[in-house]
Parts: C-alpha cells; sequence; structure tokens
C-alpha cells in the first residue's frame, strides 16, 4: 500500500518535471517519466523523480541572465538617479511617519507609534549592519536566502500562535511578530532575480505553508506576485510556482478565515477618513508610496522588469487585501512586521536602476561549453540602456 | 578560438559509466547507479551530451510485455573519445568504490 502510493507520487512528481522541460526536450521528459514508472521499489522512484524535477529545473532555468550578484553591480556603470535601494528606503521612512500621523489624529496609544519608530529603527539598523557585513563577508545567494527563509513559515504554520483559527504569528520577547509579512517579500524577489530549483522551493514551501496557516491575504500577495512576474516573464518555472500558489490560495479560501478587526492595524484605509480627511489621505498616499520602487524598477529596463513587476505586486495585494478584510495595513499601520519585511525586500533589489546586463548568446544562457564542469561561468556584458 | 574547458567529476562519471557499456544500450537508472550521480545531474549531462553529438539516444520497446518503451543510451565515436580523453578523477572514483565498499 505504501510502496504503491509512492510510485503513484514519483509518477506525479516524474509528470511535474516533465511538464517543466521546454517543448524541445519533450522526450527527455518522456524519458523520466518512463524511466520512473520501470523502478520496481516505491522509495527509489520517488528519490529518483525528485532528482528528475531539480534535474528539470536546472534545464529551464540555467544561469537565468538576470541580473543578479553585487559582483556584477560592483562592475557595472555609475549609478542613474536614485537608486531603488535608497527609494525603498525613503518611501519607507515617509510611510511610516505618514502613518503616525494618522494615528496621532486619531488618539492611539503612544506605544503604538512608537513602536512602529523601534521597528523601522531596528530595520534600519540591521540594514546598515548587514551593509558593513556586505563589505567584510560575501553575500549570501539568493537561492540559498530564500530557501533558508521559506522553512521558517512552514514552522509558523505548525507551532505558531493561534488566534481564531489561524497560526500566523509567533511571540519573540513579548511582541506578536507575522513572519509572512517580513519573508515572503523577500522569497518571492529571490526567485523573481534568481529561478533556480532552490527558490522555486522556497515558493512552493511557502505556498503550502500560507495554506496551513492560513493567511488568505498573504497567500494571495503570494499568488498576485507570482501572476506579474509570470505577465513579464512566461517560462515553465513561473508558471508552474503560479499554479501551486493559485492552489493555495483557493485552499485558503475555502478556510474560514474571521480575524476581528483590531483598531489602527485593520480596515484603517476607511477609517482614517472618518476621522479626518487628511487623516485619510495620509493612509491612503503612505500605502500608495510603497508600490513606487517597483514601478521605478520596471521602467528602468528590461532586465529590472521582474523584479520590479513582483515587488509592486505584491505590496499591491498586501494594501488590498487590508482594503478588503480584516488584514494588517502595511506601514500606515500599526505592526511592525511590515515595517521590517518591507525593508527587508532591499536585499532583493538591485543595487541601482538604469544598468542592463544580457547574456552574450542573448538568450539567458551560458554557452554549453561554460556549462561543462559545472563552474558555469557566466559570460555578461553591460551596456546602459539609459 | 576553441576553449579547453575541464570536465566536472560527475561528467567525467557518467562518460566512464558509458564508456563500460560498450555499444550496448543503457537506461538512466543504471546510469545513475553505476556512474553514482543523482538523476538531477544525470539528465542533465545527458541533453548535453546528446545535443553535442557525443550521445546517441533512441526510445526501444519494452522487453516484457505492458512495460513502457524505454529512452536508452550509447556514446558516439566522438563521445568515446571525449571519454578517452577525460577519465574519471582519482579522487571521485576513489568515493565511488569507498560508496560501494561501505553499502
Amino acid at each position: 500500500m505504501i510502496d504503491r502510493s509512492l510510485r503513484a507520487l514519483a509518477a506525479v512528481v516524474a509528470a511535474c518535471a516533465a511538464l517543466l522541460l521546454p517543448g524541445a526536450s519533450r522526450d527527455w521528459g518522456q524519458a523520466m517519466r518512463e524511466e520512473v514508472r520501470d523502478i520496481p521499489q516505491g522509495g527509489e522512484a520517488l528519490l529518483f523523480a525528485l532528482g528528475c524535477l531539480v534535474g528539470a529545473c536546472r534545464e529551464v532555468c540555467g544561469p537565468t541572465g538576470l541580473d543578479d550578484g553585487a559582483e556584477e553591480e560592483q562592475r557595472s556603470g555609475p549609478p542613474a538617479g536614485v537608486g531603488p535601494r535608497a527609494l525603498l528606503v525613503g518611501c519607507a521612512v515617509v510611510a511610516v511617519l505618514l502613518g503616525i500621523g494618522h494615528m496621532a489624529a486619531g488618539g492611539a496609544p503612544g506605544t503604538m507609534m512608537l513602536m512602529n519608530l523601534i521597528a523601522l529603527a531596528v530595520g534600519l539598523l540591521l540594514l546598515s549592519t548587514t551593509s558593513l557585513l556586505r563589505s567584510l563577508v560575501p553575500a549570501p545567494d539568493l537561492r540559498s536566502l530564500s530557501l533558508l527563509l521559506a522553512p521558517l513559515l512552514l514552522a509558523t504554520a505548525f507551532g505558531g500562535i493561534t488566534v481564531d483559527g489561524a497560526t500566523r504569528w509567533i511571540r519573540l520577547s513579548g511582541l506578536s511578530i507575522q513572519p509572512s509579512l517580513i519573508l515572503l517579500p523577500l522569497i518571492l524577489l529571490c526567485f523573481a532575480r534568481r529561478a533556480s530549483p532552490a527558490s522555486l522551493l522556497a515558493v512552493l514551501l511557502s505556498a503550502v505553508a500560507l495554506a496551513l496557516q492560513p493567511d488568505r491575504a498573504m497567500a494571495g500577495a503570494l499568488a498576485t506576485g507570482l501572476l506579474a512576474l509570470a505577465l513579464v516573464r512566461p517560462d515553465r518555472v513561473t508558471l508552474f510556482a503560479l499554479a501551486a500558489a493559485s492552489a493555495g490560495f483557493v485552499a485558503t479560501l475555502a478556510l474560514p478565515d474571521v480575524q476581528p478587526a483590531m483598531p489602527f492595524v485593520d480596515q484603517i484605509l476607511w477609517t482614517a477618513f472618518a476621522l479626518h480627511p487628511l487623516a485619510g489621505l495620509a493612509v491612503v498616499g503612505g500605502a500608495a508610496l510603497l508600490v513606487l520602487p517597483g514601478l521605478v524598477l520596471m521602467m528602468e529596463g528590461a532586465g529590472h522588469r521582474p523584479v520590479g513587476a513582483v515587488f509592486a505586486a505584491t505590496w499591491f495585494a498586501i494594501v488590498l487585501a487590508a482594503a478588503l478584510g480584516n488584514y494588517p495595513t502595511p506601514l500606515v499601520g500599526y505592526g511592525g512586521s511590515a515595517i521590517l519585511g518591507y525593508l527587508a525586500c532591499l536585499w532583493g533589489l538591485p543595487l541601482r536602476a538604469g544598468v542592463d546586463r544580457l547574456p552574450v548568446d542573448g538568450i539567458g544562457r551560458a554557452r554549453p561549453e561554460e556549462r561543462w564542469g559545472g563552474r558555469r561561468t557566466r559570460l555578461i556584458s553591460t551596456q546602459t540602456i539609459v | 578560438m576553441t576553449r579547453n574547458c575541464a570536465l566536472s567529476p560527475a561528467a567525467r562519471q557518467l562518460l566512464a559509466a558509458l564508456m563500460e557499456g560498450g555499444s550496448g544500450w543503457l537506461h538512466g537508472y543504471d546510469l545513475s547507479r553505476s556512474a553514482g550521480i543523482k538523476s538531477g545531474t544525470l539528465y542533465p549531462l545527458l541533453i548535453r551530451l546528446e545535443g553535442q553529438g557525443y550521445l546517441e539516444a533512441e526510445w526501444q520497446p519494452a522487453t516484457e510485455p505492458g512495460r513502457p518503451p524505454r529512452h536508452a543510451y550509447r556514446l558516439t565515436e566522438a563521445g568515446r573519445t571525449l571519454a578517452r580523453a577525460n577519465p574519471p578523477m582519482v579522487d571521485a572514483v576513489r568515493g565511488r568504490d569507498l560508496g560501494k565498499a561501505s553499502a
């Protein structure tokens, strides 16, 4: 019985691997499926099929040809205008201050405003510390980073605090923290910058974790971010990730999600106008600012479009969810997790806008001889678009 | 200009396993076991070898009724030359042997 289940699972995994491969390699996908079907032991077949899935991802992703890596960025030309990272920090600071203005107008407890300021200060401090560290030690690989983060979302689903049937929070030094708000946007940006087996797995784990929690808002943000990515980069890996994220989102729709509205956290896009039109404008303006770095990146060249689209779509979806349901309004509402998550996106953004890098062969793959030996030397030409 | 790029240990092991098969046809799972490499590494290598003319691949009908046809592989003459020029690395061979000994 177990062996039969494992064999069935192996067949599904092998079918996914075959599906991922491009049309020219369809024969190879079929070869993987038939080989898996021919392995007598269920466990062996599953392991072989999982390997095939990794191999298929490698085939599709390869070296993506997307701009990535601080090393390349350091080689590129002078910055054009304000960098996306500086813009992100500026938007974060302004949005938090506008939110504090709204809270002050609404008579929110001083601790709420103080906590948001502390979160902003902690986030900026962490960013400056890691910037300093990056000058001393090599930056972590984005693929490994996302795979390190995603299990934390799963751990939250299994061991977090449960409130009204939802398990989305963890308690740290007496504070309730929502890890998905901190980690998910960065996981998505890692996937947008470097589609790889590891970053794909991170996205899939995130989809499962959000369905289990359940968190309709963040599952929706994941699906929306991937939808935006699929529109600008419609490859098989992205479509596969989008399908998985959509399934996760549908699962959250089927589960009850009845959190009560918290003052100065949920629904403030509507309640702020009841306080004062200026408070309403501050909240709406602050929320609108959140997508600005993504939109600017999208206009800076084809190389940055996937990252820009994912950033803008993800934060737009988080704000939209806050407008439609009882979900935290990022940065302008009370809550440090979104502030930290927004600032954490800085690690997923390119250092500079206005510079686009294209692979020499123009199709995002290293030349075959470059991929031999596992060294995967990348040939990159740098050209300034602006 | 032709680049002289060293093959990875996995590629060398795969070439050696294919050489051992001589002119006979080999299957993916058997190759994975005999070369000691995972399927996630095996198939990208096979695809690359075939694309560059070092490998022949064909569908073979099943030997038993009711079984699916299987994709089988063997080296071309160019592939055999490549394999002879790139024998498995000593460390990799030792690792394989140690792995077999402990199994």
